[in-house]
This record gives structure tokens, sequence and C-alpha cells, in this order.
């Protein structure tokens, strides 16, 4: 493996990185405040899709970014509706807007570009890279940002009076509502905040990273969040960390299957399950058995 | 005192729930300045209910509050604490996880959301307040790690840092040993001497006795009387509380003994987070003798019943009853062999809340012989069976049908009894038997206890209450992680030995 090769594998890890770092962080703030949301595979769908047609219409793709963030928001105003003012159920709303999103997306890139399963989004509407060699790999602006959304998520849950009342709001909401903290709207500010960074993980997916939009364009990057999420132990730091990790083992599979000496001798099969094994292992052996917040996925209501 | 304006007066409070309870009818209390009110009454007597109102929790029906004077309204219990009112419940409101700092400092962390959090400052503050009420907790633990007395003062401080003057515990020492309960009431007096009020709601006499100044009785939502506690005796406010003379003392007829029904030997138990729980006990019990345990709780009781009762796995060591090993039987063989179980908790353990009380009368015996037709139940012997057990038990409950959860806590608890002893058992184990029941209740469960003693039973009684352990106990073990720190014969004892005891002290070796 020579130098040039090292750089295109560490440039694609990190790139790979931002859709599931993003998501995760923003699914650790929200349950940590105690809502949990199995809709993230939904939201990466419609953001995508929506980010790609708000940046073609500006042709810039920061107002993708931004679309797709909006376009979170509003999936994630609807389920904190539905589960901390309405006290509903956490799991089904999630469901539903996955199977949406699943089927709505195959259908809106038809109705929108008239194309069948696939639309390339133009070069004026992508995000331009930071940096790029004569190889074609490059670094993504979004790289920065999401080590610094990572940081800065910390900082805020473990450091802030607003960490520690979403925290104790997904802990114990009654002895938080006894102190007189809004536990709804802690709640819905943290469900917002998860929903909206899946909106510009799901973006960045179309504009920036693939610049296409596809049927299947989440590629159940919304469930691995989840799942690093978990492992993580509910921790933003680390959940960066996971999904680097799962990044570079996505790249190596990658590699191995484009190498002819090495695809030959071990089925592709079996390398295409690499980042998923290696990632689960190497979390969750760091971080043993975690305890999720206590009051994760009830609804609060007062007696 | 009575001419001064009373710094909290409740007037007339009724309140009515939705199902129609009655809980109050038309309370008044009235509370001075830098005194203690001790509010006492029986479980479901309404004092909860009464705070819960003041403390804004609940809205009452009726009846206004009056602030130094002035008419008040809480809508939340942090608008309490921001008018000085603060109330440390029963079961305490900390975030587990969180360390002593940030449960108290939650919700006033100082300036800025999003700044970083001035801990020192907020440290600093802290010990300036233990400092003056002369007691220490550890500020940097998880609070789930600490003992109960610890978290207890975590809550007291929690409300002082937000400045109250008007402190209300509720039922503070039913969680406390005889050395914290001691504790406590030295802070009490500390805050007393800095002018707090303090409102103790408690329904152990001696307790109110020793700690308040007046004292408000209250009965079936109604306030019986208030008095001053230097001219009230036990006798009286047992008497206004329950509203007829009350046996305090159990009769309890010598008895010799009869052979062992029950037998462990160096029995060794896991608890939940892989630590030895039981070290290595052995003891054994007879016919017609009542084994008590006491100690503070979290000391491998609930480990050692969970063992005994095939509920838990017995690491080393063995269990006999009636001479035969039953080291790792299953719940179902155990009962068949004539042992019974009263759980320690009630709600999740002894019974299924949202079932009726004649399913709940069967458990446990729901697949003997004498329920079943055939592969079915028999719902008629299955109610027969019920009915037969709220009579003799006095079980006040609207009906066999009628969910367990509709039954106050003590009703709830000889049902439980009820049930274990109409399994006609040799050996049963009483696991805090009286806990959370009201006075009336308590009586009878105790003299129950001691009837199947009578009968030549073999009674293993665990409990918390230590007077429990004192009254009804032919023999008693002080258990302390995990052993045994000396059995002993009530009678034979001081309350200050078995305070020791309690504390991990070793007691003279009995022969």
């Amino acid at each position: 493996m020579n130098e040039a090769m090292v750089i295109s594998l560490l440039l694609g890890s990190l790139a790979a990185m931002v859709p599931i770092a993003l998501t995760s962080v923003g699914a650790v703030i929200s349950e940590r405040a105690g809502v949990v949301n199995i809709g993230y595979e939904g939201i990466l769908m419609f953001s995508a899709f929506f980010g790609a047609i708000f940046a073609e219409l500006a042709g810039n793709g920061w107002v993708g970014i931004l679309g797709g963030a909006f376009v979170g928001l509003l999936f994630g105003a609807l389920h904190g509706v539905l589960t901390v003012y309405l006290k509903g159920d956490h799991v089904i709303p999630g469901i539903g807007l996955n199977l949406l999103g699943a089927g709505a997306v195959a259908f809106g890139i038809r109705a929108y570009w008239g194309t069948a399963g696939q639309h390339t989004v133009p070069s004026d509407a992508q995000i331009s890279p930071l940096w790029m060699d004569a190889f074609g790999n490059s670094l993504s602006p979004m790289v920065p940002i999401t080590i610094a959304v990572a940081i800065v998520a910390w900082w805020v849950l473990f450091k802030t009076p607003f960490g520690l009342r979403i925290r104790a709001v997904g802990e114990n909401p009654e002895a938080a509502d006894a102190l007189g903290i809004n536990v709804e709207l802690y709640r819905f500010t943290a469900v917002l905040i998860a929903s909206a960074l899946a909106g510009v993980a799901g973006a960045y997916l179309s504009v920036d990273w693939l610049g296409t939009v596809t049927k299947q364009i989440a590629a159940g990057r919304g469930f691995i969040a989840l799942a690093n999420m978990v492992f993580s132990g509910w921790n933003p730091l680390i959940a960066l960390g996971g999904a680097f990790l799962f990044g570079f083992f996505d790249n190596l599979a990658i590699y191995i299957q484009n190498n002819p000496w090495l695809a030959g001798t071990i089925p592709w099969q079996f390398i295409a399950t690499l980042p998923y094994v290696v990632t689960l292992i190497v979390v969750a052996g760091i971080i043993g058995r975690a305890r999720p917040p206590k009051w994760d996925g009830r609804p609060y209501k007062r007696e | 005192m009575e001419e001064q304006t009373p710094v909290l007066e409740m007037r007339d409070i009724v309140k009515v729930y939705p199902d129609g309870t009655k809980a109050l009818k038309g309370v008044t209390i009235k509370v001075y300045e830098g005194e203690i009110l001790g509010l006492l009454g029986e479980n479901g007597a309404g004092k909860t209910t009464l705070m819960k109102i003041l403390f804004g929790m609940l809205k009452p029906t009726r009846g206004k509050i009056f602030l130094r004077g002035k008419e008040v309204r809480f809508k939340s219990p942090a608008d309490a604490i921001a008018n000085g009112i603060g109330m440390v419940h029963q079961h305490f409101t900390l975030v587990e996880v969180f360390n002593a700092l940030e449960n108290i400092i939650l919700g006033m962390e100082g300036h800025g959301l999003l700044s970083k959090i001035d801990v020192e400052n907020a440290r600093k503050k802290l010990q300036k307040l233990m400092d003056e009420l002369n007691f220490q907790v550890p500020l940097d633990v998880p609070v789930e790690n600490l003992p109960v007395g610890v978290q207890q003062r975590i809550e007291i401080l929690k409300m002082l840092y937000r400045d109250v003057d008007i402190l209300i515990l509720d039922e503070p020492t039913a969680v406390l040993t005889p050395i914290e309960v001691r504790e406590l009431f030295a802070v009490l007096r500390k805050l007393k001497e800095q002018g707090k009020t303090i409102i103790f709601i408690s329904h152990k006499l001696n307790e109110v006795m020793e700690i308040t100044d007046r004292v408000t009785v209250i009965r079936k939502g109604e306030v019986v009387g208030t008095v001053k506690t230097s001219e009230a005796t036990p006798q009286l406010l047992a008497r206004m509380m329950v509203g007829r003379d009350v046996v305090l003392r159990i009769e309890k007829p010598p008895k010799e003994p009869g052979e062992v029904i029950f037998r462990v030997e160096d029995l060794w138990v896991k608890g939940d987070r892989g630590e030895d729980a039981v070290r290595g006990l052995t003891f054994e019990v007879r016919a017609g003798e009542i084994f008590g345990i006491a100690g503070v709780e979290g000391n491998g009781q609930s480990e050692l019943i969970e063992a005994i009762a095939g509920l838990r796995k017995v690491e080393k060591g063995k269990v006999y009853l009636k001479g035969v090993d039953i080291t790792g039987k299953r719940p179902r063989e155990l009962y068949d062999m004539g042992m019974a179980h009263i759980p320690e908790d009630r709600t999740h353990m002894g019974l299924i809340l949202e079932m009726s009380v004649m399913e709940n009368s069967i458990l446990g015996m729901h697949w003997r012989k004498e329920f079943s037709k055939g592969f079915l139940l028999d719902w008629n012997k299955v109610e027969e069976h019920a009915k037969r057990l709220i009579e003799e038990f006095e079980v006040s409950a609207p009906g066999t049908k009628a969910p367990v959860k509709s039954l106050s806590g003590g009703n709830q608890q000889k049902l439980i009894v009820a049930r274990e002893v109409s399994k006609r058992p040799d050996f049963i184990i009483a696991a805090q038997p009286t806990r959370g029941v009201d006075v009336a209740s308590t009586e009878y469960i105790r003299n129950y206890l001691v009837k199947l003693r009578n009968e030549n039973k073999a009674v293993l009684l665990v409990s918390a209450d230590l007077d429990e352990v004192l009254q009804l106990s032919d023999r008693m073990a002080i258990m302390y992680e995990g052993q045994f720190m000396g059995i002993v014969k009530p009678d034979e004892v001081t309350e200050e030995q078995i305070g020791l005891m309690m504390g991990g002290v070793k007691g003279e070796p009995q022969k």
C-alpha cells in the first residue's frame, strides 16, 4: 500500500464518517433527553431528496444543506409533538417515517426529475471541496464541521446547564419537573436538534459526498447510526470515533474488492460485512455494557 | 404562641379525587415560624395529600393557603420552592446517575444556559451550607452509590440551596437506621436553631414525641386535634390517631420451640452486581418459633430471602426444609413442600395490581386441583376461596372482582398474608410484612404471625423495622454486609447493643 493509497483511504473514511456521525450525535442528544426516534433512515431519505432540490433551485450546495436541516426539523417537530406533547409511543412514528421515506423518494425522483431511481446533482449545486488532488481525492468542508459538531455536542451535554437539564429530563423527569425545569420544552428541543442534524446528514449525501439522489440513498445509515449511538454509550465523542471506524472499514472493504489479488481469495459478501462487524466489536468492546438513560422512550406525564 | 400570625395556614382544604374518594374533608392547619410541627396520622389519613397540595403537586378541590398572611396558590413544586417552601419526599426525586452537586444545582446552575457551569462556586456555597449544618455529603459520587441516609441529606441540601425557610419532610425516617435517625434529628434541630420552620410527617409516635414542638393529628381526612408535644403522651396520640385504644404491645405467650423445620448451612449468594451479598450464613428456624432478622436494608437480606425462596441462585451452601435438601429447587416445588413467602415488595412481587382480588387470591397455588375443573379454572371455587380470605382476614375490598390496585396498602398486604397462609405452610417467610401498612392492619398482621407461631409453624421474619423484630421474635439475628453480627434473644439485649451490631460491630457470642 503506497502513500497515495493511504491518503485515499483516509479521506474516503472521513467522507463516510460524516452522515453516520451527524445522525448518531443527534440521536445521542435526543435519547439523553429521553426521546427515542428510529425514523432517522426516513429523515435521511427525505432530506437527501429535498436537499438536492433546494440546492439545484438556488444553484448552491449550502442552500441544500440548510434545506435538508429544515426538512429534518419538520419531521422532528412532528415526532416531538406526537411523543413529547401527546405522550404517544416513541417507536411507531419512526416506522411510519422510514416506510414513507422509502416509497416517497423513489416516487419523487421520477415525478420531479423524470428519471427512474437515480438523478445526478449538477456540479454547481454541489458543495465544493476544501482540498482536492489530481487523483480525485477530496476533503469536504463538512468533515471539520462534523468533528466540531460532535465536540460541541459533548461539551454542551456535559459542561453546561442546558446539557445537565437535557440529561436530567432523560434520567428522571420528575426530579427535573420538581425543580422547575420545563420537561416537555427540553425534550422537544432535543428532538429538533437531533432531526435537524439528521437532515444535514441526508443533504450531505446528495449535494456533497455522493452527488446523486437514488431511491436507496440512505442505505441503512440511519440504522447504523442508531447502533453506533447505543455502542457509544450515548457519548457524542465516542459516537464520532465509531462513525470514523465504520467509514474506515467501509472504504477498506471497497479497496479489497477492487484489488484483484485479494478479491479472488475472499468472497466479496464476506468483505462487505466487515465495516458492520468490526465497528460493532470495537465500539462495544471499548464501552462494555452501557446503560441507557433511565426514562429513554418513556413519555412523562405529571401525576 | 397562639396570638402571633402563623407563617403558614392551610384553611379548610377539601380534596375529592375524580373517582369520588374524599381524601381531605376540610382540613385546617397552622404552622408558626421556627417550630417543628408534627403531622401525625395513619397511612391513608391524608397527610401526604395535604402536603402535596401545599407543595403545588395537587390542586385542592376547595380551600385556601395563606403564607405570612397573604393568600397564595402554587401551580407547581417549582412555584412553591420559589416562595420558600421545600419538600423532601418519601421516595426521593434524585437523578441517580448524577452526583450530589449536579442534583443540587440542577435548575439553578447560574448564568447562561450554554456557558460552562461554575462548579467551584457551587461547591463553595454547598460547603458553607454543610459546615453550618455540621454534616458532610460526598459531592462527586453518583448518588445511586450512596446510602439512603446520605441521599436524604442531599435532598435536604437541595431545598436549602434554594433558600427555603419552610421544609416539609414526608416520613423521613421510614428508610433510616436508628443511628441515621439520630443524625437526621440533629440536623433538624440545627435547622430550627437557624430559624427554619419544619413540618414533620410521620406515623411513628416516639419520633413525633421526640422531635416536634406541636402535633396535629389527622384521621380519615379530618383534623382530630392539635396538641403541644410537651403536654402529650404516646398513648394520647395513639388514641387520637387510631380513634380507639391501641394495643401497642403484642400478646406473646412463652413457648418452647419444637423440632428444626428450616435450616441454612454456610449459604453464599451473589447480588445483582456480582458482589457477595450473603456471606456464609448458618441458622435454623424451629417449629413454634419466630426467627427475626434485623439490620439496615441492603445488607443482603433481600438476596437471602430470594435464595431461600428459589428466586436467586445459591453459590455455595445448603438449604433444608423439614430435613430435605431444597437448595436450587424452584418456587413451585417449594410451595408444594410447605413453604409460603410474603415478599418484601407487595406491588412488584406479591400481587399483580391490574388483576382482580379473586385472581390474586390463588397466585402460587392456581395449579392445585381444588381450583380446577379439568383443564380449566373453576371460577366458582376461586371466588369462594377469595371470599373466605376476605372475611377471615377482614380485608376491606369493594368485591372479589375489583382490581387489587383499588385496595389500600394495608388491605393489599392482608390479602397477601391471607393467601400465603391459605397454602397451609409449615414454614413462612415474612419479609417486611408491615411496610407501608396502617396501624390497625400492622397490629392484625403482627398478631397473626404470633398466632402462626403458637400453632407450631416456623416463621422467618425479615424486617427493617427494628421494633417489629424486637416485639415478635423469639430469637433474632442482626445482619450486616451479608453476615450475622450476632444471634440474640430480644429481651436479653439493649437497643444500644443492637444499634452497634447494625453498624457492623460483632455482638457477644451466645451460648
